[in-house]
C-alpha cells in the first residue's frame, strides 16, 4: 500500500515538473507580449529582437514565404491592416490565413484557403479552426498547440500564420 | 537472491519510459493556457500507458531469459503491481484529456466527452478498451479473486488482448506525438509487433512444438497424502529438456474440463529420459481434478521454468520446505551434486503429520548423502515455539551464516524464514526462494 502511494505521488510530482518546464518559453522574447496599451503608436514594438525570436513555429518547421501576396501594410500607424500569409500546402489541401492587425496586435484571423479533401476535412476544420484562431488571439504569436486529430490543418495554419507574422513587422 | 538481471530489466523499462516522455517533449509546443496544461498531462499519461501495457504483456510472454533470470513468481508480482499502476495512468489519461479539451474549447465536460467520442477517430473503440481494462482490474483485485473462480479471472484476463488491440489505432489517429512523426509511429508499431511475435512464439508455438517432440502422456496417478497426488508423465527425450532441480513446468492436461487451463507444478524428482514426476496438492479446481486423470491422457507441457535452482557452491546447503513446498526441495535434495556440496540440511515444516510427503524417500536420500533431516511438524501454538526463529535455526544448523539457503513454501512462511536467516547473518545473495502465490 505504501509502495503504491509512493509510486503515484512520485508520478504526479514528475508529471507536474514536466508540465512546469514545458510552460516556460524557450527564449524570453519568444512569447510576444500582448499589444501595448496604446494602440496609437506603432513604435512601441522593437522590430529586430522580436522578429529573430519568432522563428519557432509550433510545427517545428520554419515557414519560408515564397509568395508574397498583395496588401501588405508596412505603415506602423494605428490603422488596421491585413497581412496575408503564404499558402502552406498540406496532404489534404492548402491552408492560407490572413491576419488583421492593429499596430502589432492581432485582432482577427481569416482563413482564405483551407483543406479541401472532402467532408471529413470540412468536419475536422470546422472543429479545429475556431480553436486555432482563439489560441492565436490569446497567444498573439504562432506559438500555439496543434489540435489533436487535426494535425495537417494545424500545421498548415501555423505555417501560414508564421509567414504572415514575419511579414507583419 | 539472484542479482543483476532484474536490475537490468527494470532499468531498461525505465529508459523506455524516459524515451516516451522525451517523444512527448520534443513534439509539444510551449504550454500557455490551462487547457494546454491539462491536455499535456493527458498526452503524457496516454503515452506512458501505451508503453506500460506493452511492457506488462512482455513480462508475461514466457521469455526464457526472464523466466530463468528473474523467476516466474517475481515476474507475476511485477505484472500485478505494474498492472494496477498502468490502469491508474490510463484512467488519468482519459480524465485529463476530456478536461483539457473542454477547457481549450470552452465546452462543458459532458458535451466535450460526447464530442470526443463522436468526432475523433477511434476514440469510441479506445473507450471500450478502457472499460474492459477497468473490468479486468476489478476481477483481478484480491477481494474479487477470493470470491470468483479461477475460470472467471482467466477469461476476464484474456480480454486484455482485445483491449490493447482496440486502443491501438486511436494512439496514431489522435495522438499528437504520432501524427507528426513517422519515426515515432514506426518505432511504436515495431515495439507492439515484436512483443506480439514473442507472445505468439513462446506462448503458443513453443508448447505445441514441445508436445510434438516429447509426447507427454499421463502414465499413472499415485496418492501421496490426503489431498495430494503424484502424477507420473512418460514420453521421450526428457533429458533434452535440460531441466534443473527446483524447476517447474506449466501443464495443460488435454481432457474436456482441463484443456483450456495451464498450471505450473514443480518436478518432485529429476526426470529420467522417459519419465517425469510432479506432485500436486489439491488447492483449487484444477489441482483437485488431477487425482482423476486417466492414464493415456495427452499433455502439453511448457518449460522448464523457474529461477529457483541450485547455484554452484562449495558452501553447506540449507533447504527449508513448508507444506507442499517440499516438492521442488525434494528434487533438489536428491539432485544436488555430491562432490561440490559440503553438507546438506533439510528442514521440513508441516502443520500436520498427514501432510508430510515423501518421508521414506527423504529418509533414504538423507541416509545416502549423510545429510541432516529435520521434520518440524505442528503449528507454532502446538510446538510452543517458533521453529523458524533465528535462534532455533542457529541451534539446528551449526554455522548457519555460512550456508547457502533455499526456501520454498507458502508466502508467509517463506518470508518469515528469509527474515530469520538474515537476522542470523546469512547475506541476501545466499538466500534463494520461491513462493507459490501466482
Amino acid at each position: 500500500m505504501l509502495r503504491a502511494v509512493l509510486t503515484l505521488t512520485g508520478t504526479a510530482a514528475g508529471l507536474a515538473a514536466l508540465l512546469t518546464f514545458k510552460s516556460h518559453p524557450a527564449t524570453i522574447a519568444a512569447a510576444a507580449p500582448p499589444a501595448a496599451p496604446t494602440a496609437t503608436s506603432g513604435a512601441t514594438s522593437s522590430p529586430a529582437p522580436t522578429s529573430a525570436s519568432k522563428s519557432h513555429p509550433a510545427a517545428g518547421k520554419s515557414a519560408t514565404p515564397s509568395k508574397s501576396q498583395a496588401a501588405v501594410g508596412n505603415s506602423q500607424a494605428a490603422a488596421a491592416r491585413t497581412v496575408t500569409g503564404a499558402v502552406a500546402n498540406t496532404q489534404y489541401g492548402p491552408m492560407q490565413i490572413q491576419l488583421t492587425l492593429t499596430g502589432q496586435k492581432i485582432t482577427n484571423v481569416t482563413v482564405l484557403q483551407r483543406t479541401n479533401d472532402g467532408s471529413e476535412s470540412d468536419e475536422i476544420d470546422s472543429n479545429a479552426i475556431p480553436k486555432l484562431t482563439s489560441e492565436t488571439l490569446a497567444a498573439q504569436s504562432a506559438q500555439i498547440n496543434a489540435v489533436s486529430g487535426a494535425s495537417y490543418t494545424s500545421m498548415g495554419y501555423i505555417q501560414s500564420l508564421q509567414s504572415a507574422l514575419d511579414k507583419a513587422k | 537472491m539472484r542479482p543483476d538481471l532484474s536490475v537490468v530489466i527494470l532499468s531498461l523499462i525505465g529508459l523506455g519510459a524516459a524515451a516516451v516522455v522525451a517523444l512527448w517533449w520534443k513534439d509539444t509546443p510551449v504550454i500557455h493556457t490551462t487547457g494546454d496544461l491539462l491536455t499535456g498531462a493527458g498526452q503524457v499519461l496516454g503515452l506512458l500507458s501505451g508503453y506500460g501495457f506493452v511492457v506488462l504483456v512482455a513480462l508475461m510472454a514466457r521469455l526464457p531469459p526472464l523466466e530463468h533470470g528473474i523467476g516466474t513468481d517475481r515476474l507475476a508480482r511485477w505484472h500485478a503491481m505494474g498492472g494496477r499502476y498502468v490502469i491508474t495512468l490510463v484512467t488519468g489519461h482519459v480524465l485529463f484529456i476530456i478536461w483539457g479539451y473542454a477547457v481549450t474549447g470552452h465546452e462543458q465536460l459532458t458535451r466535450q466527452t460526447v464530442s470526443l467520442l463522436v468526432n475523433y477517430p477511434d476514440v469510441m473503440m479506445a473507450t471500450v478498451a478502457w472499460f474492459l481494462l477497468l473490468g479486468i482490474a476489478a476481477f483481478s483485485a484480491r477481494a474479487a479473486r477470493r470470491r470468483l473462480s479461477y475460470e472467471t479471472w482467466y477469461y476476464a484476463h484474456l480480454y486484455t488482448y482485445l483491449a490493447i488491440a482496440l486502443a491501438f489505432s486511436h494512439q496514431f489517429a489522435d495522438g499528437a506525438s504520432f501524427e507528426s512523426s513517422l519515426t515515432a509511429r514506426v518505432v511504436w508499431s515495431a515495439l507492439y509487433a515484436t512483443v506480439g511475435a514473442l507472445i505468439g512464439w513462446y506462448r503458443f508455438i513453443t508448447p505445441l512444438r514441445m508436445a510434438a517432440r516429447h509426447r507427454f502422456t499421463v502414465q499413472a496417478v499415485r496418492p501421496e497424502a490426503p489431498g495430494t497426488v503424484s502424477v507420473l508423465i512418460c514420453g521421450r527425450d526428457f533429458d533434452k529438456l535440460h531441466a534443473q532441480p527446483g524447476q517447474f513446468f506449466r501443464w495443460r492436461f488435454l481432457t474436456r474440463e482441463l484443456w483450456w487451463q495451464s498450471h505450473p507444478y514443480s518436478m518432485s524428482a529429476m526426470p529420467r529420459p522417459d519419465l517425469m514426476r510432479i506432485t500436486v496438492k489439491a488447492r483449487g479446481e484444477h489441482s483437485g481434478s488431477l487425482a482423476h486423470l486417466k492414464p493415456g491422457t495427452k499433455v502439453i507441457a511448457e518449460g522448464p521454468y523457474g529461477a529457483f535452482t541450485p547455484t554452484l557452491t562449495r558452501r553447506r546447503v540449507l533447504l527449508i520446505a513448508g507444506g507442499v513446498g517440499i516438492t521442488p526441495i525434494r528434487a533438489m535434495f536428491a539432485a544436488l551434486p555430491k562432490r561440490l556440496v559440503g553438507g546438506i540440511t533439510l528442514v521440513y515444516r508441516a502443520s500436520d503429520p498427514r501432510d508430510v510427503l515423501f518421508s521414506r524417500e527423504l529418509d533414504a536420500i538423507a541416509a545416502d548423502r549423510n545429510a541432516a533431516l529435520y521434520y518440524v511438524i505442528g503449528s507454532r501454538e502446538e510446538l510452543g515455539y517458533d521453529p523458524l526463529a533465528p535462534g532455533v535455526l542457529q541451534r539446528m544448523v551449526p554455522g548457519l551464516h555460512r550456508h547457502e539457503a533455499y526456501i520454498c513454501g507458502p508466502p508467509g512462511m517463506t518470508q518469515a524464514a528469509v527474515t530469520s536467516l538474515r537476522t542470523a547473518g546469512v547475506p541476501g545473495r545466499r538466500i534463494h526462494r520461491e513462493s507459490f502465490d501466482f
